[in-house]
């Protein structure tokens, strides 16, 4: 019987888990789309730095030219 | 996991920062220089001389070509991470205690101190991206705190908001653009010591931890300032970081040693802990510095972490196997659901 005590108790610990992970990715996925849509709408790129990075790679070419 | 001990401050740490892709370390200490290290093998690349007073901060741009600071000389400097050269100093008329660069490094926060007279203040600097160019000296916005002062402060996504952290242990919202106060949330405990001591983006910059002396950490949406988690730590907090990679947080402190009867680390709680980002449980911790931890840092790459003591030492740890390995029995069935679709 204890032992049956045990393992409800192991379960309710897991399935609370299970609820939070869900909870998070749910969350995540929702923050990911929402901003997304937000940069689209004002036309940035996906990446902040992309354009950034690609641009000053473009400059040291130039030098070396 | 073998740490390297960089030793080249006298002082005690004040920050860790690494570069975006992991592969260098910048610190500050209260002995006035940065020092800048190979985050894989602790050699010394450089240090930064110049500052007139303690180092609080420092903060690379994202494309690792600069670096600024804040100090206890009441300025802001910009450097040249690969000459040394001191490109810019910015005065101020009181202490500098926390800098931070927004996502795309054109504009810069500085933090200063409350004093007689000055009111505790956010203000905004504009960032020439060329090492060559000429600097703007003027300062773009100027946020003041007026109910209590700022110890921390960092950009949002898409440099949206000025999230701030206060000496009450409130965290306020800033709209980046206008410097309005959009809101501002009794985050940690009100009644006690409960300064937030630090604050760190996640990589995305939707959401953000805090660390306060109250002993715990919480994490909170950028967007809303809703505290998503809570971290019980049993000791002040000083510093918090999210992990890359692997779905955790850690957490450093320790009680100071004016404040401790006896001088054993294992009193102090001189420890990194580590725990489980969702699940707010302690996973385990990480010993090694002989004083309170004044700062944690994480790779970007979810390689490592570096920590920084009141010691004076900054300790740079490599994850193993075991740490990458280690997952929770619902991370792993959720994993294995995800193959099979």
């Amino acid at each position: 019987e204890d032992k049956d005590r045990g393992a409800s108790a192991d379960l309710a610990v897991v399935e609370h888990r299970r609820r939070l992970y869900d909870e998070w990715v749910q969350w995540r996925q929702n923050v990911l789309d929402d901003i997304k849509m937000e940069k689209q709408e004002l036309n940035l790129p996906e990446d902040p730095l992309e354009g950034l990075i690609k641009n000053t790679s473009d400059e040291e070419n130039q030098i070396i030219e | 996991m073998r740490p390297i001990l960089l030793q080249g401050h006298e002082r005690a740490l004040t920050q860790i920062r690494y570069s975006r892709d992991g592969d260098l370390l910048f610190s500050t200490a209260k002995d006035q220089h940065i020092c800048a290290w190979y985050a894989h093998n602790g050699e010394r690349l450089g240090t930064y001389h110049g500052h007139q007073g303690a180092l609080w901060t420092v903060d690379p741009n994202p494309q690792t070509t600069l670096i600024a600071s804040g100090a206890a000389d009441n300025t802001v400097r910009l450097w040249n991470i690969q000459t040394g050269k001191c490109l810019k100093v910015w005065d101020f008329d009181t202490a500098v205690k926390r800098v931070e660069f927004n996502e795309d490094g054109s504009k810069l926060l500085a933090v200063t101190e409350q004093r007689m007279g000055f009111l505790g203040t956010i203000v905004v600097l504009d960032v020439n991206q060329d090492v060559d160019g000429e600097q703007n000296g003027e300062k773009v916005l100027t946020i003041q705190c007026d109910e209590s002062k700022a110890t921390v402060a960092g950009w949002s996504y898409l440099s949206k908001y000025i999230v701030a952290g206060h000496e009450n242990g409130s965290v306020s919202q800033y709209d980046a653009k206008s410097g309005e106060q959009l809101d501002n949330v009794q985050v940690h405990d009100m009644d006690i010591a409960s300064q937030v001591t630090d604050l760190q983006w996640s990589a995305d910059r939707t959401y953000f931890i805090t660390a306060s002396k109250d002993k715990t950490a919480k994490l909170i949406n950028a967007e809303n300032l809703v505290v998503l988690k809570t971290y019980v730590a049993d000791t002040p907090l000083n510093s918090a970081v999210i992990t890359p990679r692997k779905e955790f947080v850690i957490l450093g402190g320790g009680q100071a040693a004016m404040d401790v009867t006896t001088t054993s680390t294992r009193q102090g709680k001189f420890e990194a802990r580590f725990y489980h980002k969702i699940f707010e449980e302690e996973i385990g911790r990480v010993r090694g510095h002989f004083g309170p931890l004044n700062t944690v840092a994480a790779d970007p790459t979810g390689k490592g972490y570096a920590s920084g003591g009141e010691d004076g030492y900054v300790r740079v740890h490599q994850f193993d196997k075991g740490y990458f390995d280690f997952s929770y029995e619902v991370e792993r069935q959720a994993k294995q659901q995800q193959l099979q679709q």
